[in-house]
């Protein structure tokens, strides 16, 4: 028989005697969430709340529900309400991403037409997502970037699935109001 | 194209310092030692009264060598220090407002009723570090009873008794 190493939920548990084995969370985790507020917020400010992060969470590891195996999504829920404070950053990373989208969509189909939508469309996709309600955003991005399930974001932002699923429902309805009046054919994948 | 995958699209990775993992493990770290430290701080806390705790810290760490424990800083909303904490070795004292529990600073006073041994690995070396902070020497560099001592007086007036071991001998 192997031993099999031990779960997060184990590993924290362990924590609240002997605080040290909390590092083993953040050598499992960091380089993930990491990149998630890379992606939300750009590397600089990434860099500085990856350790702020894990700070907090040593501090609330007592409040983590010992049910849930991975501590990852709960992980991803600090981080949320982390970036709440970098909405600006995130907002003007996010036009960002738009031009280069439709930079690469141009390079893809060499259609100067379709390269003039493209850039229409993801100036567009980046307003909805910004326009959309905090916990609405939220759910996308982490269901959409970071590929949780919708279990997975129902504990990252300690909902009931059944919010998840309409907030997902309603963010979706928004993005696809964009691609109808953007037209159907145009942009197709 | 499903609304989620343009959403998608704009999902762009960002570029790290290779040193920003370390960095932050660093920070976790630090509040785990925090939270191990309480621990191991010692039964006995002197507490020393100030008029003004920002001066009293600040001089304690140029003069002395003292560090705060960043942690331990009690603050109003004015920006006003009521209380820290500093360390030297394995000692620990309170630096606060005087009033506050009773004890008042031995500039209000006009007179000190105790004073403080620290035992340093170099006193002399102490010794000319204190003076080049401007602490007064109430009685410099000498030898007493197998140790070699000065006493030094902080802003406020508490007395402050230096020593370096030079060979066993019971506690003054």
């Amino acid at each position: 028989m192997t031993m099999s190493p031990p779960s997060d939920a184990e590993v924290i548990g362990r924590s609240l005697g002997e605080p040290e084995a909390f590092g083993l969370i953040y050598d499992r985790h960091a380089a993930t969430l990491l990149r998630f507020l890379g992606r939300r917020a750009g590397a600089k400010v990434a860099e500085g709340l990856v350790g702020e992060l894990f700070r907090i969470a040593f501090e609330r590891r007592k409040m983590f529900d010992a049910s849930r195996a991975s501590a990852l999504p709960w992980l991803y829920g600090i981080g949320s309400n982390l970036l709440l404070k970098h909405r600006r950053g995130e907002a003007r990373r996010l036009r960002a991403s738009a031009q280069m989208a439709a930079g690469l969509e141009a390079a893809d189909r060499r259609a100067s037409a379709r390269a003039l939508d493209a850039r229409v469309l993801f100036s567009r996709v980046a307003d909805a997502i910004e326009a959309l309600p905090d916990g609405e955003r939220e759910a996308l991005l982490l269901f959409a970037w970071e590929e949780l399930s919708y279990q997975g974001v129902a504990e990252a932002l300690e909902l009931p699935i059944g919010t998840v699923r309409s907030r997902l429902n309603r963010a979706r309805a928004r993005l696809r109001e964009l691609l109808n009046t953007n037209g159907k054919n145009r942009v197709r994948s | 194209m499903k609304p989620v995958d343009l959403a998608r699209k704009l999902r762009r990775e960002a570029t790290f310092d290779p040193a920003a993992l370390d960095r932050g493990k660093a920070v976790l770290m630090a509040a785990v030692r925090q939270e191990v430290e309480p621990m191991r701080r010692p039964t006995i806390v002197p507490q020393l009264p100030y008029q003004d705790i920002g001066a009293a810290l600040s001089f304690l760490q140029r003069a002395f060598g003292f560090s705060e424990i960043s942690t331990s800083r009690l603050v109003d909303e004015d920006g006003v220090i009521h209380h820290a904490l500093v360390e030297f070795g394995d000692g620990v004292m309170g630096i606060g407002t005087q009033g506050a529990h009773g004890a008042i600073s031995p500039r209000s006073a006009g007179i000190e009723t105790q004073y403080i041994s620290v035992y340093v690995t170099d006193v002399d070396a102490h010794h000319q570090r204190a003076l080049a902070a401007g602490a007064r020497i109430a009685h410099g560099p000498h030898s007493h009873s197998g140790h070699r001592a000065y006493e030094a007086l902080d802003l406020e007036g508490h007395r402050w008794r230096f020593l370096q071991q030079l060979r066993e001998v019971p506690i003054h």
